[in-house]
This record gives structure tokens, sequence and C-alpha cells, in this order.
């Protein structure tokens, strides 16, 4: 039944080339809706309801090129299905109105799909290398689809590096295990297997855009078509996660790092690069005018929550961290496709020059505003729970450089959050002949906020998804209830929260009603109050220059970035490259005596060596 | 008794030179010839595939004088490369060509495969030099100032490189009185130490000039930079393979030594790099994709200098790599033909082979990369490993460069010339799926290898 499930995803995958438009994206939605059945029969074997029973095997082989593939369903690689697969039918739903034509979108995604499904089934070293070098191939032809020079070279580059740190890994741990199994890696302790583990970890966190390794998100993100970002953000970097998982939880990775080098504690490492590329990324974002380069970096910035919770390494991060994975899987890829359906309808991607489409797109505000909440963790959705988790780790462990900065960037979450809602949905109604987005695309948008709202009432249910697969790694499940979670510190009851939330809004919302507009002369910003115009009552718009102060402050401190650097290599390669082709200098007697040389230098080794 | 492998040489040969008697239908009749070949060649190949066996055929007289042809898996394989695209690529490029395009043609593909199956090294010579005079004149054909410059910097090295097989082959002779591969290879302890060194570098110095090794490969650019697309083409699956092939012989059969295997990796992860870097800022398409196939060659030079350690995951790695770059980049170079890649099917072509080159799954490309990646680590070769790396990311940087710049709109070549290259491409997913590589490869090569 699998390698059926498999076959069928990559013919659809062919025959969706040769569909109109419309027609593929029926179909594709259909195709891969179906394989959604495969996670739900699996429920019943990892702790949550027995839905239905198809008989779906756990476990087959596959031979490709004479070599066989061994593929399997573990509680882990379900719990990671459950996040990122029921993004593919939703986008497949969003594009149906998005594309004006199917030149090569519905394909791609069908082979990312496929590519998904088999990393998250691989159960030895070669498949997971093989479906992920897959991945690799389809979603850099999705990013081929933009035509931009930036976003082109840096994913293939970056995929190219990844794959290449994984695949080092990979043969050195062959050679140290005698076999390509999962199960048959062993904690050796040794340099080969510390550098092994580390090379792993460097290709993941390329995909998991880690800084410094993020240099290519920022071009890609903001130059794609926006339901791929979607997946890519929202689905792709959390493969890279689900490959740290394994490699550090389930695979004993962590021992090989830990027992090579005692004295340096790695995880903590982990946790410093999170902390400092959530940060930064958060500083980045607040200075972004393109509303896609803005969700670029919110993306670098929320994705290092999770290597955070991976390198504090308490149950209660690593269930915070895996919480918060699944969360932003969703409220990103409503975001990005919240921002594709206002540039469908306007056209426009600087924030400075949208604005009131909360009047004219209201079911798109509506999404986008419940996704801003998970992201800035406001307590109406589950976001708050999974960072409620996070920080209370990071005090309890009295990580006192990390959890600051983990402060810090939520704050500044809040902040870029409110420019988007601010610059883009509220004030000025600029565009007053724009209709709401396509029906299609506000239902995949609604589906998708779906699990934050219903998980910050019973985030205990996540907590059960995650309990075999967190077991099966040796770590401990943190006490819960559908309704509460018990940690060490504090006890988080979702009802209390919530009902203390609305208790402080009616307050706030009584000096709303009862607050007197001001209204004041178009001149004068002493009051800085909404400046109405004094015939039509049309509150003006000011979204240039939003964060004016905080970005004069802190430009010169992070633009020199990354992408800098990694510019300067890429310079260094030109003359090296511009050096070498020297050597050929189109003249035959010169190559004749390279020959002779070449000669000599043979007999010479040979006889001399 | 003429045993039917012995066509695929004679054949085209003999048809070659009858040629100029049917001038009006001559590029018919080579179609035809090669379309033989290639039936030829399939029937080998499958079977060596089906019996395991390697043959030993005898035409004529007994070895030392008679024509010796000695097929295992690898000249199979080869045999079958060479034709199989010689025939598709005349396909979409030898329409409407005069006798003397098609007879050149005939002459370089008779002459590659000659080289891959013969069993005597001397025959191996004639057919270099059979090869290598075709591809001069193949590379001139497109008469202008390019052509002519790159046909004549190949035949400058080209002239010195046959000599120096010769003095290499003449000195083994002098020494061991034999010209058969296999009777050189169980005696040459016999040969005193320094002649044997120095025949073996003249070899490797010949036939490196062939297989575009650094630093011998200074005709390189310019010649494919010169021929058309359709002979770059060839020369990317025929002659450079035959040589590549030529050196395995020479490693795997002949000199199976640790000094020259460690001479064979060195030169090898030399080539790699410095072909990769050159190729990294070179604007014209074709140049690149010439700097490109030096260090593709490089490449199956360190899978083949490991394979003479006796490694099989290095042999194997070896037959990806040859069919992963033979298809990929003929089809390449029949792509760049325009400087853009007009119509769809030339886009998925260019994506194709340069994903194949860059060893995504599940073309060849991608078991080359990771069979030589369980070589090399069971070797603990460190830093050719990193190298290998370094020249992949290079690798990846001008490629995905070369793709967003050729990104065209428009109509596309013409049916022919299309299909032709759209078939070559596709055969690096079909080896990279079948498990005809993966079965072939662990045969035993003949000589005991």
């Amino acid at each position: 039944m699998l390698d059926i499930i498999l076959a069928e995803l990559i013919i659809t995958a062919i025959i969706t080339f040769f569909l109109g438009k419309k027609l593929a994206a029926i179909f594709s939605l259909a195709i891969s809706s179906l394989t959604l059945l495969a996670i739900l029969d699996w429920a019943g074997n990892f702790g949550f309801f027995k839905a239905i029973n198809l008989g779906i095997e756990s476990h087959m082989n596959l031979n490709i090129a004479g070599i066989t593939l061994h593929l399997g369903i573990t509680p882990l690689s379900w719990f990671f299905s459950l996040m990122i697969l029921p993004l593919f039918p939703l986008i497949m739903l969003y594009s149906y109105s998005f594309f004006k034509e199917n030149n090569g979108f519905y394909p791609f995604m069908m082979f990312a799909f496929t590519a998904t499904f088999g990393i998250l089934l691989a159960r030895d070293l070669l498949t997971f290398f093989l479906f992920w070098e897959m991945m690799s191939w389809a979603s850099f032809l999705l990013v081929y689809r933009s035509r931009d020079r930036g976003a082109i070279i840096s994913y293939l580059v970056f995929s190219t590096f990844a794959a290449f740190a994984i695949l080092f890994g990979i043969i050195i741990l062959w050679q140290q295990n005698g076999s390509l199994m999962f199960s048959s890696i062993l904690p050796i302790t040794n340099f080969e297997g510390f550098i092994a583990i580390a090379s792993i970890l460097t290709g993941f966190a390329v995909k998991a855009v880690l800084m410094p390794l993020h240099a290519w998100a920022p071009f890609v993100y903001s130059k794609c078509d926006e339901p791929f970002v979607a997946f890519l953000s929202g689905g792709l970097s959390k493969l890279g996660y689900y490959g740290m998982f394994l490699f550090l939880f389930s695979l004993p990775g962590l021992k090989m790092l830990q027992g090579y080098m005692s004295n340096v504690s790695w995880q903590y490492l982990i946790a410093v690069i999170g902390a400092l590329s959530s940060f930064t990324a958060t500083m980045l974002a607040i200075m972004q005018d393109d509303l896609r380069k803005l969700l670029a970096y919110s993306s670098i910035g929320q994705l290092g929550y999770v290597a955070i919770g991976f390198g504090i390494g308490t149950p209660l991060a690593i269930t915070g961290a895996l919480f918060h994975a699944f969360n932003h899987a969703f409220f990103k890829a409503v975001l990005f496709l919240a921002a594709g359906a206002v540039a469908y309808r306007t056209g426009k991607w600087k924030i400075s020059e949208l604005g009131g489409l909360a009047y004219r797109m209201p079911f798109t505000f509506l999404a986008a505003l419940f996704a801003i909440f998970a992201l800035a963790s406001i307590p109406i959705t589950s976001g708050f729970a999974a960072k409620w988790l996070l920080y209370e780790a990071a005090i309890e462990k009295k990580y006192i450089f990390i959890a600051p900065l983990m402060l810090i960037a939520g704050v500044g979450a809040f902040l870029y959050s409110f420019r988007i809602l601010y610059g883009v949905f509220l004030g000025e109604n600029r565009y007053p002949h724009v209709k709401e987005a396509p029906k299609s695309m506000v239902a995949a948008m609604f589906i998708l906020i779906l699990p934050l709202i219903i998980f910050v009432i019973f985030p205990g249910y996540i907590l059960d998804a995650m309990a075999p697969a967190l077991k099966a790694a040796g770590i401990d499940v943190v006490k819960h209830t559908p309704f509460v979670i018990q940690t060490s510190l504090a006890k988080y009851n979702t009802i209390a929260v919530l009902i203390t939330l609305i208790i402080a809004m009616i307050p706030a919302f009584i000096i709303y009603k009862a607050r007197k507009h001001r209204v004041t002369s178009f001149e004068d910003n002493y009051l800085a109050g909404e400046p109405y115009e004094l015939h039509g009552k049309v509150s003006m718009h000011a979204a240039h220059n939003f964060y004016k102060p905080l970005e004069d402050v802190s430009r010169p401190y992070f633009e020199p970035g990354a992408i800098y650097y990694f510019e300067r290599i890429y310079d260094g390669l030109k003359h090296l490259s511009n050096g070498i082709r020297r050597i050929y200098t189109g003249f035959v007697q010169d190559y004749a005596i390279y020959v002779i040389i070449f000669l000599l230098f043979v007999v010479g080794w040979l006889i001399w060596m | 008794m003429v045993s039917y492998p012995v066509l695929l040489i004679a054949v085209p040969l003999l048809i070659a030179f009858l040629l100029p008697l049917s001038k009006k239908y001559a590029s018919s009749i080579a179609f035809g010839t090669l379309a033989f070949n290639m039936g030829l060649s399939i029937a080998l190949f499958f079977n060596v595939y089906g019996s395991g066996k390697t043959y030993e055929i005898i035409a004529g007289f007994a070895p030392p004088i008679g024509i010796f042809l000695a097929i295992d898996s690898l000249s199979a394989f080869m045999a079958l490369i060479i034709n199989l695209f010689a025939f598709i690529n005349f396909y979409g490029i030898g329409k409407g060509k005069d006798y003397k395009f098609s007879m050149l043609y005939l002459l370089a593909t008779a002459g590659s495969t000659g080289i891959v199956i013969t069993g005597d090294i001397f025959n191996m010579f004639v057919f270099f030099e059979i090869t290598a005079v075709a591809s001069y004149a193949l590379i001139a054909s497109k008469k202008n100032e390019k052509g002519l410059e790159g046909a004549i910097k190949y035949m400058v090295l080209g002239s010195i490189a046959s000599s120096f097989i010769l003095i290499g082959i003449a000195l083994i002779y002098s020494q061991l009185k034999s010209l058969n591969l296999y009777d050189i290879a169980s005696r040459i302890q016999n040969m005193s130490s320094n002649l044997k060194w120095i025949s073996f570098s003249f070899l490797l110095t010949g036939i490196g000039v062939e297989a575009e090794i650094f630093p011998l490969n200074g005709w390189v650019p310019d010649a494919y930079q010169g021929a058309s697309s359709g002979i770059a083409s060839l020369l990317s699956f025929g002659p450079s393979k035959a040589a590549i092939y030529a050196i395995a012989r020479i490693l795997l059969t002949i000199f199976p030594y640790h000094s020259t295997y460690e001479i064979a990796l060195y030169i090898g992860v030399i080539t790699l790099v410095i072909g990769e870097l050159a190729a990294f800022m070179q604007e014209d398409v074709k140049r690149m994709l010439a700097y490109s196939s030096i260090g593709q060659m490089g490449l199956i030079l360190i899978a083949v200098s490991l394979a003479s350690q006796g490694l099989k995951y290095a042999l194997m790695a070896a037959f990806f790599l040859i069919i992963s770059h033979a298809s990929a980049k003929s089809s390449l170079f029949l792509l760049s033909k325009d400087e853009k890649m007009n119509g769809i099917a030339e886009k998925y072509t260019g994506i194709l082979s340069v994903l194949t080159l860059i060893g995504m799954p599940p073309m060849a490309g991608f078991w080359g990369k990771w069979y030589l990646m369980l070589a090399s680590i069971s070797y603990r070769l460190w830093i050719v490993i990193i190298l290998i790396f370094f020249s992949g990311i290079v690798e990846a940087g001008y490629f995905a460069r070369y793709l967003y710049r050729s990104f065209g709109e428009g109509g596309g070549e013409e049916k022919r010339y299309k299909a032709a290259m759209v078939t070559i491409a596709t055969f690096s997913i079909i080896f990279g799926l079948l498990p005809l590589i993966y079965k072939i490869a662990s045969l035993q090569l003949w000589g005991g290898v």
C-alpha cells in the first residue's frame, strides 16, 4: 500500500504536467488529500483516536537501481507528517484560483510532496538522503520559476552545500557502523563520529534557516510564488528540524557529540545559535518594508525558537519546541498565503504602498489577524502556549543569556506583526475597488487557522500526539491533561488564561468605547492622534519609515550581515577562477610545454617516490 | 572464426570508406550503419549482462599477430554508450550533411568503439589515431576561424599524444615482446622497474591528452567552442569517454600499483578542482561546458584510480559517472546551439542535465556521487572528499547561473534535433532507475580485476 501511495504521487506529478490549470489543481488536491488518510490510519498506533482502518502497513522495502530502500513509519515521523503534510492539499486549494496557467507549479509541488513523504518514512540513511535530494531538486525547480538571479543561485548553492554536508556525515556513519539502517547506528564516541553529527546538523541548519546559513532565505522567500513559499516556510523548514530531532534525540547523535568533547556543552551552543538567530532576524524583520522580506526574516526568527528548544534539551523545552514548530507550520503558511492574496488583488508588496484592506478583504484580514495573534503569541491562539513553555524552560534552566534574547525577540515579533496589521489592513482605504480574495483562497486560509484556535483550548492533545515520539527518544513527557500543562514552575491552565484575557479585555474595551475622537488639523502632529480630515473623515495612513527611530539605531549593527560575507566569498571565488583561467593561455606552444612538464613530473614521481 | 563484435568496428570502417561512391545517400547510409552498430552494441551489452562472462575473440590468426578483442562488462557498457548516443546524436544533426561529414562521423564512432573493445595495445593506438584524425576534421568542419583554431590546437597536442602513446607501447614491446593487454599484464613484473614507470608515464600522458586531464587539456576549451554543437556532443560521449576507458584499462589491468593509483588520484583531484573553478567565471556557454567537462573527467579519473585498488564501489561510481556525464553533457552541448533555452523541451532537457551533473536522484549522477563517496571514505581520503564537495558547490553555482541566464522565450529547435537532445538526456534517468548498471558493474572485469 505504501508503494502504491508513492507511485500514485509520482504518477500524479507526471500527469499534472499535461492538465489545464483548474483540472491540475483539483487532481493534485484530491490525490494529496487521499494521502492524508494514511496519517489518520496510523493515528491509532500512536495514542491518538482510532480513526479508520485501511491497513496501510507501517514498514516496507522498495528496490531501485539495485538498492533496497527501507521505509517505515515511527511516532516521530507521524507527528511531523501531521504537521507538514496537511499543508499540501490546502496549498493546492489556494492555488486553484491563484495561478493564471499551469506552468509547472502542480507537478513540482507533487514531487515535493512525494519527497516529503519519503523523507518522513525513510528508515535508512540512503533512503533519507535520496528523498532529501529529491526534495532539493523539486523545490529548486519551484524556485526556478521565479526567474530571479539571487533566488536561483543562492538556493541551488545552499541546497548543494546542505546535501554535501549531510552526505559527508552519512558516509562516515556508514563507515563506522557498516550499515545504513537507522537502527544500527551506535553511539561511537570518537572524532569522526563527532564530525559526522556536526556536519549533518550543519546541513539541516540550512533548510531550518538558522543563522548564518539563512542567507538564501530572504532572496527565495521574497521572490517565489506565495503558495510555494508557504510550503517552504511552513513545511520544508520543519523537515530541517525533523532531521535535527531524528539525529540528535532519536538516534544517538547527542551522545556522540557530548561523548567526544564533554567539556563543551554542544546543546547549549545550539540554543545560543537559535537565540541569536531569532534575535537578529527579528531586528531585521522590523526594518523591512517589503511584506515578503518581512515575513522571510520573521520565519527565520520564529524558527530560531525551535532550535532554542532543542538546545535547552529539557522535556519541557523540547515539548515547547515541537509545539511551536507545529504552530509555525500553520500560522506562517497563513501569513504567506494572505500576503499572496493581497498581492493577487492589489499587485503590491510594499507595506507603505498598501493600506485599509481590512474594509475590502475582511476574510483575508481575519485569517491574517489570527495568524498574527499566533505569531505574536497572544493567548487567543495556541502560539501563546508554545512560547510559554519555551520561556519557562529557559527560566527553569537559568539561561540568563538566552531567555532575555528570547523575550526581546518576542516583543520584536509583536512590533513587526503590528506593522503588517497596520500597514496592510488598517488605515486609509487606498484600494476602494479591490474585491475579497477568491473563495478557494479564503477557504484554504481559514482551514489553516483552525488548529491554532482548537489547540489553544486543548493544548494537551498536541502533547498527546508528540508523546510517543518523545518516549521513543527517551525523553519524559510533560504531565498534562487536555486543558492543563503541569510544569515544575507553574501550571499552565488554558481556561484560566482565557478567562483572565477576557476579564482584561473588558476595561480596555470600555476605555476604547468611552474615548473621544479628537479631531485636529492635518498639520497638527503634536497630539499624535489619528488625524481626521475635516470632511469625509478619512483616517490618514503613514506606514513610511514605520519604526524609523529603532531602525536608525539598529541598522548599523545588523546591516553587514551574513549575506555580506557570503558575497565576499563569491568575489573571492571569482578572482580565483579568473586566475586559474590564465593557465589556459590560448597558445598551443604553452600547452605543448605543459605536456612535457607533466610527463617529466610523472616520470620523476614514479621513479623517485 | 569471425564473431559478431568484430562487426562493431569492421562495418562502420568499411562503409565509411565506401561512402564517397554514393554521395547522394551518404548521410542515410551512415545513419543505417549507426543504427546497425547500435543494435549490435545493445545485443553485446545484454549478452555480457546476461551471461556475466567476458569475451575474448580472436579474428584471423593467433593472438600476437591477429586482431584480438577482449570484451568485459566495462567495454560492453562503453560500447553501448558510444554507439547508442552516436546514433541518436546523428539522428538529430546528420540530416542533409555531405558525405565527408558522414564519413568522418562513422570513423570517429568506429575508432572510439575500437578503443573500448580491443584487447591489443597496438590496436588501441591505431584506433586512437583514427578517432583523433576524424575528430580534428570534424571540429574544423564548421569552417570558421574558431573551428580551425580549435582543430589545429587539438591536432598539435593530439600528434604529441599519439607519439607518446607509441613510445610507451614500444618500451613495453621492447621488454616483453608482446602487445596483448592480458599477456602484458601477467608479465609486467618482468619489466625493469624504471622502464615500467617510464612507459606508464608516456602512456598516461599520451592518453591523458585525449582524456582531457589537467594540464594536458589546453585544446579542450577551444576545440569545444569551435566545434558545432553536434560535434561537441560527439566529442563528449565518444573520444573522451573512450580515452578514459583506456586509462581505466591501463590502471586496472596493467599497472594496478599503489604509486600509479596515487598519481592518478592526485591528477584526478587537481583536474576536478581546476576544471570546475575555471568554469565558474566563464561567460561563453560552450567554453563553460568544456571546462565543466574537464572537471567531470577528473571526477571519473578519481573513481577509476580508486577502482584500480579493487574497490567495487569505485568501479560502480565510474560506471554511473560515465553514463551521467555522457548523457548530460552531450545534451547540454546540443542545447548550446542557441544562447537561450527556447521551448519547453529545451528547458526541461537543460534542467534535467544540470540536475544529473550536480548529482540529484534518481538520475545516474546521484549514484555516481554516492558510490564515489562510499569508495573514498573506505580509504579515508578526507581531503579528496572535501575537494569533491567544494567543486560540487562551485559547479552548482555556475550551473545555477547558466540556468538563470539561458532562460529564453520563443520557438524551439527543429523536431529531430529536439528529439535527439531529449532522448540523450533521458538516459540518465533510465540508467539511474533500472538496476542495469548495478548488476553489470558487479561482474568481474576481464583479467580478473
